[in-house]
């Protein structure tokens, strides 16, 4: 199913009874995924990657974002897609994952459970070649007022940020909601449509919490290897069109990178470890 | 550790790095030479053991280039993994880019400046920088010096819808407005180089790419990218018979000779060569193959040279070799049989026969070259040994770097001897190189 589908069958379903009260069992699958040069270009131009052999580590998301999507949408998902706010994310890369490979995606939701502003839920990818494990996703949202289970949610990375000069000043532009859904699938209407952002409280359209994080990670081209942990912590949307900073910091080993719209707000904190 | 003044070393060729060449508009279609030179780049960071080292200096260019790439190489050089205090700059010689970049590096290193650099170059002909129309570009630039509305309405009373269509590269020449095909063609003719000659050239050049690839040479020279692990122009099946089925493509009428088969493609791609002196090269662990001897440059007015009275004509646009190679030789008192490998720049097949004529011909190296007695001839057997750009294609900057790697990689199998490189470009310009095994 488009994925503009699944987010309009997801529309409705939040309107019907009948959802569910705890995790749909199981996983997703798709075996053999390969990558195609033509949306990997695009994907890489619109996030500010170069064009390689080795795929951006945000990358494997995009693949997966799909069937994170089909789970989310499903009736069984004990929460309305429309609404849930994306709080966090960490991507491990265990090896450079290469253009050509034949991957192995495997999605399935956990960690669902109460929060003191709603429910949160985890959506976990993994993507692996020949059965080895290469790269694996955790996606945190929040539904705000909604009830879950009184589990133990997953924590939070505790990330602070950078302060400092600026290491880039991005200006971006107003339809990178609009191009970053072309090439993600996460069409969701905050992102294309200043009306349906307001419709959910924005005042504009936002960028998507992933497009900003991969857009930081690309500042950071050939300085990270190919084995790595990156955790990112979304903490303000970036309204459309803004003008925002972007610090780095490079202690030891890591880096630390912030996104921000200059005199303390922070959009993103983000780790590579 | 800087050598006494004024003192000159070796400077070593190390190794080499290349993507495999793609035909323009295919597998690299959506590839910027920024992402191919920075691939290539990282491709020699990790065939040598350069994760973040300080190099002396990094050189390279392109020659279809947008203009938000002025400054191509540094920034592949930062998005590499080579240490960001890595300089970089740009040139650009037409097809002698990428050779001229390892003269501009080798001489650094010979003088003691730096001690270790890359050279080489980028060229896509599929990703072409397009540009808006001149005529649009003149009003839009005027409309941004434009100080009243007046004046500024002025000016868009100017726009035609005409001038909606771009600008597209042209690959002629400004001052002749004849194609490098076309010129090739003329010289083929004044020459008499014949369809069978050229044909037979471009066939060995396939076979000896193909040959070259299935006996591992460039296993140490080549880096896969996005899916291609061979230039997809070779046909490893290439022969005169099926090669003598084509339609000549440039020339007109009866004696037309030059085809799609025995021209270059346009192609995608990029080659860099590792250069350092001795020293850095034991330093680092890394084998010398071979050394960067000399080199020449030589330029001929192929537009007014000459002339429709002189005996030979005018130069041919891509016959300054046949200028620089004597040139060269006698500087370094050699002969032009004192070496074991040719690598003359297949542009066209019939560029490197008229080359080899040129300097077979007794009154035309008398009367041109100065040159008492001709350079005569070479043993054919020596020549681009392991295919060259008819087979390889030739991203025009790109071609200096891979041959200089494959010309050292070469020798060094050889273990001893001496090789010469001869690259067309542009302009009427020829850019020539001697290299020597390493002992």
């Amino acid at each position: 199913m488009a994925l503009g589908a699944l987010y309009a069958k997801a529309a409705v379903g939040a309107v019907l009874p009948g959802r569910g009260k705890t995790l749909p069992d199981g996983e997703i699958v798709r075996e053999g995924v390969a990558v195609d040069l033509g949306h990997l270009a695009d994907y890489a131009r619109v996030c500010g990657f170069g064009l390689g052999d080795i795929l951006p580590p945000t990358y494997p998301h995009v693949l997966a974002f799909g069937l994170q999507l089909e789970l989310m949408a499903a009736r069984a998902f004990p929460l309305p897609l429309p609404g849930l706010v994306h709080v966090a994310n960490a991507i491990t890369t265990h090896r450079a994952v290469r253009v050509g490979e034949a991957l192995d995606l495997r999605v399935r939701a956990e960690r669902f459970a109460a929060h003191p502003k709603g429910a949160q839920v985890d959506l976990v990818a993994a993507v692996s070649v020949a059965g080895e494990p290469v790269w694996d996703g955790r996606s945190t949202y929040l539904a705000r007022g909604a009830s879950a289970p009184t589990g133990l949610a997953g924590t939070l990375p505790d990330l602070s940020d950078v302060d400092g000069p600026a290491a880039a000043v991005w200006r971006v532009p107003k339809d990178t909601g609009r191009r970053y859904a072309a090439v993600s699938g996460d069409v969701n209407p905050i992102h294309l449509n200043p009306l349906a952002a307001k419709a959910f409280g924005f005042p504009r359209a936002i960028a998507h919490g992933m497009w900003t994080a991969a857009r930081a990670f690309a500042a950071l081209q050939g300085r990270v290897p190919d084995a790595a942990r990156y955790e990112v912590l979304f903490r303000r949307p970036l309204l459309l069109p803004s003008t925002v900073e972007l610090v780095t910091a490079h202690p030891g080993a890591s880096w630390t990178l912030t996104v921000r719209a200059g005199a303390g707000t922070t959009h993103l904190t983000a780790t590579v470890t | 550790m800087a050598p006494k003044k004024s003192s000159v070393r070796q400077a070593a060729v190390i190794g080499g790095n290349r993507i495999p060449f793609a035909r323009a508009n295919g597998r690299y279609a959506r590839a910027s030479n920024l992402d191919m030179l920075t691939a290539t780049l990282d491709g020699l960071v990790a065939r040598y053991g350069l994760a973040g080292e300080r190099l002396g200096e990094v050189v390279a260019g392109a020659v279809l280039k947008h203009s938000r790439d002025f400054n191509l190489t540094r920034e592949a050089v930062l998005g590499s993994r080579l240490a960001a205090s890595t300089p970089a700059y740009d040139v650009q010689q037409a097809c002698g880019t990428g050779l001229e970049a390892a003269i501009a590096v080798s001489n650094k290193i010979k003088l003691g400046q730096i001690d270790s650099g890359v050279a080489g170059g980028v060229d896509t002909a599929s990703d072409a920088p397009i540009a808006v129309n001149e005529d649009l570009r003149r009003i839009l630039v005027a409309l941004g010096a434009a100080r009243s509305a007046g004046a500024r309405l002025k000016l868009l009373g100017k726009l035609r819808p005409g001038q909606i269509v771009p600008e597209i590269p042209q690959n002629s020449e400004p001052r002749t407005g004849l194609s490098m095909g076309e010129h090739a063609a003329i010289t083929a003719k004044e020459w008499g180089v014949s369809r069978e000659a050229q044909d037979e050239l471009a066939a060995a050049s396939h076979q000896h790419l193909a040959a070259a690839y299935d006996r591992g040479f460039f296993d140490d020279l080549v880096t896969p990218y996005l899916g291609l692990t061979r230039d997809d122009n070779v046909r490893p099946d290439s022969s005169v018979e099926k090669l003598a089925r084509l339609t000549p493509v440039f020339g007109k009428g009866e004696g037309a000779t030059m085809t799609a088969g025995n021209s270059t493609p346009l192609t995608d791609g990029s080659a860099l060569v590792l250069l350092g002196s001795d020293e850095w090269a034991a330093e680092h662990r890394l084998p010398v193959l071979a050394h960067f001897v000399d080199a020449e440059t030589a330029a001929v007015d192929y537009v007014h040279g000459g002339g429709a009275d002189d005996r030979y004509g005018r130069d041919g646009l891509l016959t300054a070799p046949v200028h620089a190679v004597p040139r060269l030789l006698a500087r370094n008192g050699l002969t032009l049989q004192d070496f074991d490998f040719y690598e003359i720049h297949e542009a066209f097949a019939s560029t490197v026969l008229a080359t080899l004529k040129a300097w077979e011909d007794p009154a035309f190296s008398k009367e041109r070259l100065g040159l008492d007695t001709p350079l005569g001839p070479i043993d054919r057997a020596k020549l681009n040994v392991n295919g060259s750009s008819l087979a390889a294609g030739h991203p025009f900057a790109a071609t200096g770097g891979r041959i200089v790697a494959s010309l050292a990689t070469q020798l060094h199998e050889k273990g001893s001897g001496r090789g010469l490189i001869s690259i067309c470009a542009a302009g009427g310009q020829g850019v020539v190189a001697i290299l020597e095994a390493a002992e």
